[in-house]
């Protein structure tokens, strides 16, 4: 595991896809509770660390773009697609997480994967032990299984972050005291 | 605590977790493990929900350092208000075990739990108070619609009297429940006292 790299507001994830440019009453709001928005960029980092073992970058950017989708929060999905842009991702897949459903994939691990987003991100209170078990059976160990469970709550939590502050920037006509 | 409130499923009583997969053993654990246990919860290392996430540390750190400042920052809404909102995000998803912890909490800085029998009733009728109702309902919309949340649904938070610090702060509350129902709905199940005698 890499240790934590140091927090860069100017680098923040969720001020950029949300559009909070410094300065702004939101902005300033937003990092009033810093020490929110520095766990959140370090849950981010950390979910998305290419170092992270058992499930693979890629697997957890086509999680992330299929979540989004689902949710649906548009600006995260432009993020991670341009995220995925950057590997060399199955277009099979790829179409699958942008537009179609997990059973069209072929892969067996990928399609149990995709199936547990799906279940937590639509209808979290129908994923039970049955539902879980399915990582394991498709090859996901357990700290793998973590992993992607903690991603997904994640996407669940980085999604209506993102949808609240997008509406208060859009509220906000109070920069005139700010 | 005053009275049991047994409703739809949900309860106010104190209820434990089992996860269904392997967690970590202690005596197994690393020393990284160990100190992110420590700095998690101080029951951390006899419950099963935080041996279970401490198969990945550094991402359980880094969801306890958000989850504690989201809910015990000084300031800001007032932390029953916190708890109002994230017993009714629980109860939306359907989070038996994270709707009874937070209504106990709830209980415990508000002295009074009227509005915990409300949620558990019905989340979307629930509220003593104008303030209390809009609370509730915009924790729903977060929760059910993220898609659809306009601000005019924040127009409704302020006109009750919400400060932009205080929607913030509902804002972080909503979300970060939305991740840990997630965690405790799906990886393991709540284990409950003998039966006692409901009110």
């Amino acid at each position: 595991m890499t240790a934590n790299t140091q927090y860069d507001i100017a680098n923040d994830l969720v001020d950029r896809v949300a559009g909070l440019a410094p300065g702004t009453a939101t902005h300033t709001l937003r990092h009033a509770r810093d020490k929110v928005a520095v766990a959140t960029q370090g849950s981010y980092e950390g979910l998305f660390d290419p170092a992270l073992e058992g499930i693979s970058l890629v697997e957890r950017l086509l999680v992330a773009l299929y979540a989004s989708r689902l949710t649906p929060s548009p600006s995260l999905a432009a993020h991670y697609r341009a995220e995925l842009a950057r590997h060399t991702v199955d277009a099979a897949q790829l179409s699958a997480v942008e537009s179609g459903q997990p059973e069209e994939v072929a892969d067996e691990r990928l399609r149990a994967i995709l199936t547990f987003t799906r279940t937590l991100i639509e209808n979290p209170v129908e994923g039970d032990k049955a539902a879980l078990q399915k990582l394991p059976a498709a090859g996901l160990t357990t700290p793998a299984v973590v992993a992607l469970a903690q991603l997904i709550a994640f996407l669940s939590y980085q999604t209506r972050l993102v949808a609240g502050l997008q509406a208060l920037k859009q509220l906000a006509p109070q920069e005139t005291t700010a | 605590m005053s009275d049991i409130i047994r409703s739809h499923g949900f309860t106010n009583e104190s209820l434990d977790w089992e996860a269904w997969l392997d967690v970590v053993e202690l005596d197994k654990a690393t020393p990284e493990q160990v100190a992110v246990l420590e700095e998690s919860h101080p029951k951390a290392k006899t419950s099963d929900y935080y041996l279970f996430l401490v198969h990945q540390p550094e991402i359980l750190r880094q969801r306890s350092a958000a989850f504690n400042a989201i809910m015990y920052a000084p300031g800001g809404m007032p932390r029953a208000e916190r708890e109002l909102s994230t017993t009714v995000v629980s109860r939306i998803n359907g989070c038996v075990y994270c709707a009874s912890v937070h209504a106990q909490r709830f209980e415990q800085l508000a002295k009074r739990n009227d509005v915990i029998r409300e949620v558990f009733d019905d989340p979307r009728t629930a509220g003593t108070t104008d303030r209390e109702k809009a609370i509730s309902q915009f924790s729903i919309a977060l929760t059910e619609k993220p898609g659809d949340v306009r601000p005019e649904q924040l127009q409704a938070l302020r006109d009750v009297g919400l400060t932009d610090a205080e929607i913030l702060d509902l804002i972080h509350s909503i979300a970060i429940f939305a991740w840990a129902n997630r965690l405790m709905l799906n990886l393991g199940e709540p284990v409950f006292p003998e039966a006692a005698p409901a009110v």
